[in-house]
């Protein structure tokens, strides 16, 4: 029992871990958030 | 309930808006006594008398309203649009007591928008020093506004600014300088041509070199009734419109200042004479440098050997009260030591951002960056690229978007593609761990070898950076022509608050940023490295007793054999064996290639991912560092750390492009993957051949 629990465990926190990577380096779709704002929402026209 | 008011602080660069904005929302973003920290926007909440409350907005420094850089035009774009949510109902200008002349510029262009404004001259515990002394009431009623004396230093002023904010409706709106005195006939034509527009904003609209997104000058343009002038015309306009403002201000400070010339020259002159020195400035740098190093080593040794041994009793502890089992050996075979093997360099990185904290506040990272502007020049950059590089010492992302500030396309281009060579912390615990690998402890001229090393390696990222920059200068046919000003801010005691809040501030997010990646990665690769597929991993017992049956190992010599033998045939085994030959040339085992590869996330899981594999691969309580010693090469039979495949290490990581989110933040900077793409395949190029160079030259 104890090891089944263990096992469990073991592969909750993988799945927890590769959501997170996945997440984090921009592997899984993220919602659209309304941007930055720092140059401006268009070209900046310095470029 | 009253409605928030919109509150944005504006002024030159350094002249401690950040400090205010703290002051007013208790938050503590980072300041610094030299130009170019803030390059965002940044929001606040200000609880003001009478609950009322202000919605504060930290704008970047800026010299005036003609924009010529991206940080610029965050200003100008905000106080051009009436309908952006964040519009002002009120501008908090800041100056400083020393400038007050050259800031008053900027106030009264901002005074002209007819936004309600207040003025508040900051730094006011200096002026007894300075020999200034001002006629507020005389200045409150020539400049049309409330002034705030106030001294962020020492708190003093800041509930008289709250006051002045929460009563900003009685603020006279009135402009400093009427448009039309630039040119009458040419603005009467405006007039009519735009009724209900504001005269100055027409002018700045007509006037400005780039395209704001929300303010249409294409509808300027589109008028027939209304002749633009040609460029020429133009730029004499807005040269006679800065004129007329400073006549303006002149008689204004003539009457409302004055400054006792013989208390105003100090040691401030003196210090400038010695430390900006085209010899003896490049001098005292270089000793700063090494007096840095050399206590990051010294004062940081004991620290990390409590660390380093808490967390191996940490491991031990937690082993000892929790049941046997796979998630139980997750914890203290994957997640304690990955953890370990990094925050064992938070007493390192505090000293180096400390000292760094130090330079910032006392005025002297003004003069660095004035001395290497004489270096950059020859190179095809100017100053303004040093503060990009120098902050790259903390973490290229915020030092790629500081280079906002530099007006011209090519130089700021070069710039973010050649900053990532700056040591960033994050280099720093893959450098300590291999310098305290292959280097050894002896002293030079009192010097101890391994700061020594640590320097070389901080100089040759600057270096190469520079170098890169000639190259790219000669490469990249793009015109530029830009101008530096370097602000040199006076001489300050560091403030205690403001340095720790920068060490604590760097510091937990060295630990918390990278922490989480690094504790998701020991997780993955624990599972990679402690299940596997086939028959040699299943039955590695079984494998490893038959073929040293006839050896007479010790239980333990045993074990540690099948631990190895699993390790090799586990997933991160089989992952590590297949890179293998290519990083062999270099010196490097599997367990290297498998750091390496991993710490693209972030270079400091370089050795999270080492404690981790060294972890699963050796049940004995031990340090990193020690298991890193002992390990050997099967290619050579020798030690797998040796100077040579040290060298090649440190030099690699000196170079390559090891890091997703740089790549990320040069994309978005950029607008395109063309240039992080290339960044990513020549400086990984560049650092494989210097590292099998170095490599095969001294195994």
């Amino acid at each position: 029992m104890n090891t089944i629990v263990q096992n469990i465990l073991v592969f909750i926190a993988l799945a927890i871990a590769m959501w997170f990577l996945l997440n984090k380096f921009g592997v899984l779709p993220k919602k659209k958030t309304s941007g930055s704002k720092a140059c401006g929402q268009d070209d900046c026209g310095c470029h | 309930m009253p409605k928030q008011i919109n509150v944005a602080l504006i002024g030159n660069p350094n002249t401690g808006k950040t400090s205010v904005f703290n002051a007013l929302t208790g938050l503590n973003q980072k300041v610094g006594n030299y130009p170019g920290i803030t390059v965002e926007k940044k929001e606040g909440i200000c609880k003001l008398p009478r609950g009322v409350k202000a919605h504060i907005i930290d704008l970047p420094g800026t010299y005036s309203l003609n924009a010529s850089s991206l940080d610029e035009n965050v200003v100008i774009e905000l106080l051009l649009n009436k309908n952006d949510k964040d519009f002002p109902d009120v501008a908090v200008v800041v100056s400083d007591v020393e400038n007050l002349k050259r800031n008053l510029l900027l106030y009264t262009q901002i005074k002209d928008l007819e936004i309600p404004t207040i003025l508040v001259i900051n730094m006011s515990d200096r002026m007894a020093y300075k020999g200034i002394q001002l006629d507020i009431p005389y200045l409150e009623q020539e400049l049309q506004t409330k002034i705030a004396l106030i001294s962020t230093r020492k708190n003093k002023g800041i509930d008289q600014l709250k006051e002045l904010i929460t009563n900003y409706k009685e603020l006279s709106s009135t402009p400093c300088l009427s448009a039309s005195e630039i040119d009458t006939e040419y603005f009467d034509k405006l007039r009519k041509a735009f009724p209900n527009q504001l005269l100055y904003k027409l002018w700045l609209v007509i006037t400005q070199d780039v395209n704001f997104g929300k303010v249409d000058r294409n509808e300027i343009d589109a008028i027939n009734s209304f002749k633009t002038k040609g460029k020429a015309d133009l730029k004499r306009l807005q040269q006679k419109e800065t004129i007329k403002r400073y006549q303006f201000i002149n008689n204004t400070l003539k009457q409302g200042q004055t400054i006792d010339l013989k208390t105003a020259k100090d040691l401030r002159i003196k210090l400038d004479r010695v430390l900006t020195h085209k010899v003896w400035g490049y001098l005292i740098f270089f000793v700063i440098l090494l007096t840095i190093f050399q206590a990051i080593y010294e004062w940081a040794q004991v620290p990390m050997e409590l660390i380093d041994g808490a967390f191996a009793w940490l491991s031990e502890w937690t082993q000892s009260i929790l049941p046997e089992g796979v998630f139980t050996n997750l914890i203290t075979e994957g997640i304690i030591p990955g953890l370990g093997g990094i925050v064992i360099f938070i007493p390192q990185i505090a000293f180096l951002f400390l000292f760094i904290a130090i330079l910032e506040e006392s005025g002297y990272m003004s003069r660095v960056v004035f001395l290497m502007d004489r270096i950059m020049r020859r190179f095809g950059l100017s100053g303004k690229s040093v503060v990009p590089l120098i902050s790259g010492t903390a973490c290229a992302i915020p030092a790629i978007m500081a280079t906002r500030n530099i007006e011209s396309w090519k130089e700021r281009l070069i710039t973010i593609l050649v900053t990532p060579f700056t040591t960033c912390s994050a280099r720093l615990p893959v450098y300590l761990i291999i310098i305290e690998l292959v280097i050894p402890e002896g002293r030079f001229l009192g010097l101890g070898y391994q700061p020594l090393t640590l320097m070389l390696l901080y100089l040759i990222g600057f270096g190469t950076a520079i170098v890169s920059a000639w190259i790219l200068n000669k490469i990249l046919k793009m015109k530029s022509k830009t101008f530096f000003v370097v602000e040199m801010p006076n001489y300050k005691l560091p403030l205690f608050k403001n340095v720790a809040l920068t060490v604590l501030e760097k510091t937990k997010s060295f630990v918390f940023g990278a922490g989480k990646i690094i504790l998701a990665i020991s997780i993955v690769l624990w599972f990679l490295a402690s299940y596997g597929p086939g028959d040699s991993f299943n039955n590695a017992e079984e494998i490893v007793t038959v073929e040293y049956a006839s050896e007479n190992l010790s239980s333990e010599e045993l074990q540690q054999k099948i631990s190895s033998h699993k390790l090799e045939h586990s997933f991160i085994g089989i992952a590590g064996q297949a890179i293998e030959p290519a990083i062999r040339p270099l010196g490097y085992d599997w367990k290297i290639g498998i750091a390496i590869v991993s710490s693209f996330a972030a270079r400091e899981v370089f050795v999270g991912t080492l404690a981790t594999i060294y972890s699963v691969e050796n049940d004995d309580v031990d340090t990193i560092t020690n298991r890193m010693a002992k390990d050997t090469n099967r290619t050579t039979d020798g030690k797998l750390f040796t100077l040579a495949s040290g060298i090649s290490l440190l030099l690699f990581y000196a170079f390559a492009m090891q890091c997703m989110s740089t790549l990320a933040i040069v994309k978005r900077e950029t607008n395109t993957w063309k240039w992080p793409m290339l960044q990513l395949v020549i400086m990984t190029a560049f650092a494989y051949v210097v590292a099998l160079i170095a490599y095969q030259f001294l195994k």
